[in-house]
């Protein structure tokens, strides 16, 4: 489903972020992407929905290679995933319903089919009731559960998520976190960078440790 | 053979394209959410137009008042052009004969001309026609009773046929007319007619300058308002291009925008228009009177204010497009 080969990313005013990445994710697979702030995670995260070109290396997204795709190919690769922020980032001035029918509005779907799969997507996060709210409105774990509708709304294949968790208090987490392994259990690769060591260590999936821009061995 | 391939592959591309863009919906299934898409964005612009009514209508006076500049001018030389146009159709020319000259010789010169290829009409004004109408208009009756005998001359009003507009042809007749014996003085006002068509091939270049320089102002204004827009929405661009928005989805709403604040500003120049020209109406048509009347100002008519509200609504597309496209590239690829 996504696969890194020694991939580099560096930026002019310092160094390399990322050193030589190789890994790869099979269809289906949930892993976790570890390691202090300033370690990479992010930066990795941000070359997937092509945000940034790596310096170097190849990465494939369900089998297309990154590289050959041009600007105005950026919009298709990007609805095929599903992304997930740590800030959110939803519309403030737009009602949860809208939100989350985002994707299908830019992917041009019409009226019945986005009412029919907005609907099922709030279901599954559980704020079916609150589809005509304001996100402002919303505590945070509702927040990020909106954010997580909007991410699987459009059935990616792939869903990537930057410390979805990070601005959470321990329970809330840990209900996100198992949101997520649920959408992994219908098939979906999901790609998780979070440094709630405690949290990933229960769900027990597997961990990818960054470390100054390199990948630690896995055990 | 490859010139085949050079002529097949943008249409594959663009097949490719609108594949990706659509996946396997139907057809008509993808127009209907295509046409869906337009009207909900066409509706949804103008509410959130109307949603800062204050600076919106702020937006769509200034783009008014840009527009009535050029437009009034328009009127103004257009209308000067017909009032001109008019005095030319029914000029007469007319021949003072020599005081001797009695009635009889007017009328047979009167006769002769009639017959002439370039006069429609040839009419003897008598000594004493011309005396009445001179006491009647001119106020100085009583003066003339003082007089013991008629001192105006009999005058031949000569009326050029309508085919005869070209100021040289015009001139070419007067000459003739003055070689005609009895003949005194032959008159036609036509020199300042000639200055004022002068005039108005000035005003009119200057007018075709004025038009580029406020279409440019309006693109201008409708870029600023809605760069101010963009930069309101700067946040919600870039989620969703992130969620795979193409330029043009990210585009077209402000478009929209950009009409409706073209549309609304050609409206109102229209309206704009309307009130100046009721306002002139009155003392215009007083000041036709004095001249002779059968002059109106004419207005603005479907022929003209169309393109004129049409312009409009282009010019705010495209001052929209501009700014947008530039931003746009300023954020790429994301």
């Amino acid at each position: 489903m996504l696969q890194f080969s020694n991939v580099y990313k560096r930026y002019p005013e310092g160094g390399d972020a990322l050193a030589g990445i190789s890994f790869r994710l099979k269809p289906g697979e949930m892993a976790f992407l570890t390691g202090h702030s300033g370690a990479g995670k992010s930066t990795l995260l941000r070359l997937i929905p092509l945000i940034e070109r790596p310096t170097r290396g190849q990465i494939t997204v369900g089998g297309r290679n990154l590289a050959r795709l041009g600007n105005r190919d950026i919009p298709h690769l990007r609805r095929q995933l599903g992304l997930i922020f740590q800030d959110f980032r939803l519309l403030y001035d737009r009602t949860v319903y809208d939100n989350v029918a985002l994707p299908l509005v830019i992917a041009g779907f019409g009226p019945a089919e986005i009412g029919r799969r907005v609907r099922a997507a709030l279901d599954k996060v559980d704020l079916l009731s609150k589809e005509k709210r304001y996100p402002r409105g919303l505590s945070g774990g509702e927040q990020q559960r909106v954010g997580i509708a909007r991410a699987i709304v459009h059935k990616p294949p792939l869903i990537l998520a930057d410390e979805p968790t990070g601005n959470l208090d321990p329970a809330l987490s840990e209900e996100i976190m198992l949101l997520f392994r649920e959408l992994n259990q219908v098939g979906v690769t999901v790609l998780i960078a979070s440094h709630d060591l405690g949290l990933i260590s229960r769900l027990g999936s597997r961990v990818l440790e960054l470390n100054q821009g390199r990948l630690e061995p896995e055990h | 053979m490859a010139r085949n391939r050079r002529l097949q592959s943008p249409a594959r591309s663009l097949a490719n394209r609108l594949l990706r863009r659509f996946g396997n919906l139907p057809l008509v299934q993808r127009i209907q959410n295509y046409v869906f898409m337009h009207v909900h964005l066409f509706v949804a612009s103008l509410g959130r137009i109307c949603r800062t009514p204050i600076a919106s209508a702020m937006t769509v006076l200034v783009i008014a008042i840009a527009l009535t500049l050029p437009a009034s001018f328009h009127t103004l030389v257009d209308n000067l052009g017909r009032a001109a146009g008019n005095l030319e159709a029914t000029n007469h020319i007319s021949i003072f004969l020599k005081p001797d000259a009695v009635n009889e010789v007017g009328s047979r010169i009167a006769r002769k001309l009639a017959e002439h290829p370039q006069v429609k009409e040839a009419r003897l004004v008598t000594k004493e026609e011309g005396l009445q109408e001179f006491r009647r208009y001119s106020g100085f009756g009583e003066a003339l009773r003082l007089l013991d005998f008629n001192p105006l001359p009999a005058v031949v009003a000569v009326t050029p046929k309508d085919s005869l507009t070209r100021p040289e042809d015009v001139d070419r007749l007067i000459e003739e007319l003055k070689g005609i014996d009895q003949a005194d003085l032959v008159q036609m006002d036509s020199d300042w007619m000639h200055k004022l068509a002068a005039i108005l091939s000035i005003a009119r270049r200057t007018v075709g300058m004025l038009d580029l320089l406020l279409a440019l102002a309006v693109l201008l204004i409708v870029s600023n308002t809605i760069r101010l827009e963009l930069h309101a929405r700067e946040e919600e661009i870039a989620i969703t291009k992130l969620m795979g928005a193409t330029d043009g989805f990210v585009r077209r709403p402000f478009l929209y925008t950009g009409f409706w604040y073209g549309l609304g500003g050609g409206l109102l120049a229209w309206i704009l228009m309307s009130i100046l020209i009721l306002l002139l109406d009155g003392p215009v048509s007083r000041l036709a009177e004095l001249y002779g009347g059968g002059f109106e100002l004419e207005f603005l008519d479907g022929g003209k204010s169309l393109p004129l509200i049409l312009a409009a609504a282009g010019l705010g597309i495209a001052g929209a497009w501009g700014v947008v496209d530039y931003h746009l590239r300023r954020m790429a690829p994301t």
